[in-house]
């Protein structure tokens, strides 16, 4: 018991990072696939503060928004609207500040894609999710079971994409074969198989992880950054920053620095669309 | 004077702390027994969201786990205590005990990646599954970590095993196999029993190493023997989910009683053990 409670100490504290504080310590928690966003800009912002100590971990939008509730970060990343209950006790306290869009792509393993599985309605996405298609073959590809990858509850991929696919951010998928956590394990999954499907962040698509075109027939629609902006993607979100509204000068500046003209050509260069 | 004086400090303060461990966890999980009884503990569905707290997915995956590495790594773990005990040269046996101290000593995070990377793969092509991530991972990755303790301890208790009724064996001119099983195995008996236990413990407690492998799925696997399915044990339950649950809500409460009940087991193993090891 105690074992595990030291290991999950040291999970923690392995991925919290050097919490040690410099001169003026920004912390910011949350979101894995908004991390990649300020993670880069962190980096670039160092390099005109210098003075400036700026740790950013992962977690998920569960523990981004937590974690600004609770106090413990100075910026929290959120791939997720609020729920209604964290508006309401968020809203006078909080801004919550869109830096970029995203689609969540339906990914599949390269076999499945190139076994003929290259666009699915929203229906079928369901009923796989739903454990009432489990056959490639039932879709017109291999005969071959399909491996259902569902994430963690708290994710904010999972809330987006179970909105749109299942109709409620909180649906069950009884269909799940497992569950994976951020969106570099499911990529691993996915890409180390040749018969996944699993919902990512379009930043995370490779050559192995390959996204379907969702919609019916001709209407089916990919995740690209034009579809992305235009709206005509069906899984999408915005990736927002918590910043609490009484945020010191040296937080107000990294969130400025995060909507500059160079914030959004860093949003553009880690594969999501910047918001105007 | 000062002396006894810190000595019986140090050992009082040290047994409190279980006391406050344990009542931390009792209350901090009570909302949960207070609105649901105590019937969620058999409950076949987790779905924190509709508040279902089942326990029994997360504990039969605990179950499965912990028995598929005792399985594999006690036979492996005697027989090579026996071999160093007995058979091998001094310096070889240094090695091998080394190699083994060793085992015992690599971070279990590194386990879970070596899990990751080669066990995964391996199990998923030549057992031809969906899947490598399954109860199997969990234990076949569970047996390597729990494999130095009984080694090690396995060893120690049939070295203990008295010179003068070794030499009273070979002067009854007994085969070597009939003195390990009726001479060597029977009186180190009480030794391995210990090593097992103290195993299970680390087992059933291992969180990191499993929550890579295991599949982490609420679900009860069908049939319920079958180990070649992803399941979730209670370990990786507190350990994907800990960070999400909001204090001191029901969710919370019902991650802190998977603590508790892996906290019971665990206190019911060691007073095994304790009365196992006072009947020596």
């Amino acid at each position: 018991m105690f074992r595990c409670w030291l290991s999950m100490l040291l999970f923690g504290v392995s991925l919290a990072g050097p919490l040690h504080a410099a001169t003026a310590t920004i912390k910011v928690a949350g979101s894995t696939t908004v991390l990649p966003i300020v993670a880069e800009a962190a980096k670039q912002y160092r390099v005109i503060q210098p003075g400036l100590s700026l740790t950013v971990s992962g977690g998920g939008s569960g523990v981004g928004v937590a974690n600004i509730e609770h106090g413990i970060i100075n910026i929290g990343m959120a791939s997720r609207p609020l729920s209604d209950s964290e508006a309401q006790r968020l809203h006078t306290t909080t801004d919550v500040i869109p830096v970029a869009r995203d689609a969540v792509a339906v990914a599949v393993s390269k076999a499945v894609y190139e076994s003929g599985i290259q666009r699915l309605s929203l229906p079928q996405i369901a009923a796989i999710y739903r454990g009432e298609i489990r056959n490639w073959r039932e879709l017109g590809g291999l005969d071959a079971p399909i491996l259902v990858i569902d994430k963690e509850a708290s994710r904010g991929t999972r809330h987006v994409f179970s909105s749109v696919v299942l109709g409620s951010a909180r649906a069950r998928a009884p269909g799940a074969t497992i569950i994976t956590g951020s969106n570099n394990e499911e990529q691993a999954v996915i890409s180390r198989s040749d018969q996944a499907i699993g919902m990512l962040s379009n930043a995370w698509l490779n050559d192995r992880v390959r996204a379907v075109a969702v919609g019916d027939g001709e209407n089916a629609i990919l995740p690209t950054a034009e579809n992305v902006a235009s709206g005509r993607y069906a899984i999408k979100r915005d990736l927002n920053i918590l910043v609490p509204k009484n945020s010191s000068d040296d937080v107000r500046g990294f969130v400025d620095f995060l909507r500059s003209d160079q914030g959004r050509m860093i949003v553009q260069a880690v594969g999501f669309h910047p918001v105007r | 004077m000062v002396l006894k004086w810190w000595l019986s400090a140090s050992a009082l303060l040290s047994s409190m702390t279980i006391v406050v461990v344990l009542g931390f966890l009792l209350q901090s999980s009570w909302p949960l027994i207070q609105q649901q009884g105590a019937a969620f503990i058999v409950g076949t569905e987790w779905y924190p969201f509709e508040s279902l707290y089942g326990m029994l997915p997360a504990l039969i995956g605990t179950l499965w786990s912990v028995t598929l590495a005792l399985l594999i790594a006690l036979p492996c773990g005697v027989a090579a205590a026996i071999l160093c005990a007995e058979l091998l040269p001094q310096r070889v046996r240094s090695t091998v005990r080394f190699a083994m101290e060793l085992m015992a000593g690599v971070p279990s995070v590194v386990y879970g990646l070596l899990g990751i990377w080669l066990l995964l793969p391996l199990l998923e092509s030549q057992l031809n599954l969906l899947t490598g991530r399954t109860l199997l991972a969990a234990g076949l990755l569970l047996a390597l970590m729990i494999l130095p303790t009984i080694m090690v301890l396995s060893e120690d208790a049939i070295r203990a095993v008295r010179q003068s009724q070794r030499e009273a064996v070979k002067c009854l001119g007994i085969g070597w196999d009939a003195t390990l099983w009726r001479v060597l195995l029977p009186q180190a008996w009480p030794g391995i029993r210990v090593a097992a236990l103290l195993a299970t413990g680390r087992a059933m407690g291992e969180t990191v190493a499993v929550m890579l492998v295991v599949g982490s799925i609420d679900r009860i696997p069908e049939p319920f023997y079958n180990f070649l399915q992803p399941a979730q044990t209670l370990t990786s339950r507190i350990g994907r989910e800990m960070a999400e649950a909001s204090v001191a809500s029901l969710h919370w409460a019902a991650l802190l009683f998977c603590g508790l009940m892996l906290a019971m087991i665990a206190a019911a193993i060691s007073l095994l053990t304790h009365r196992k090891a006072a009947a020596v």
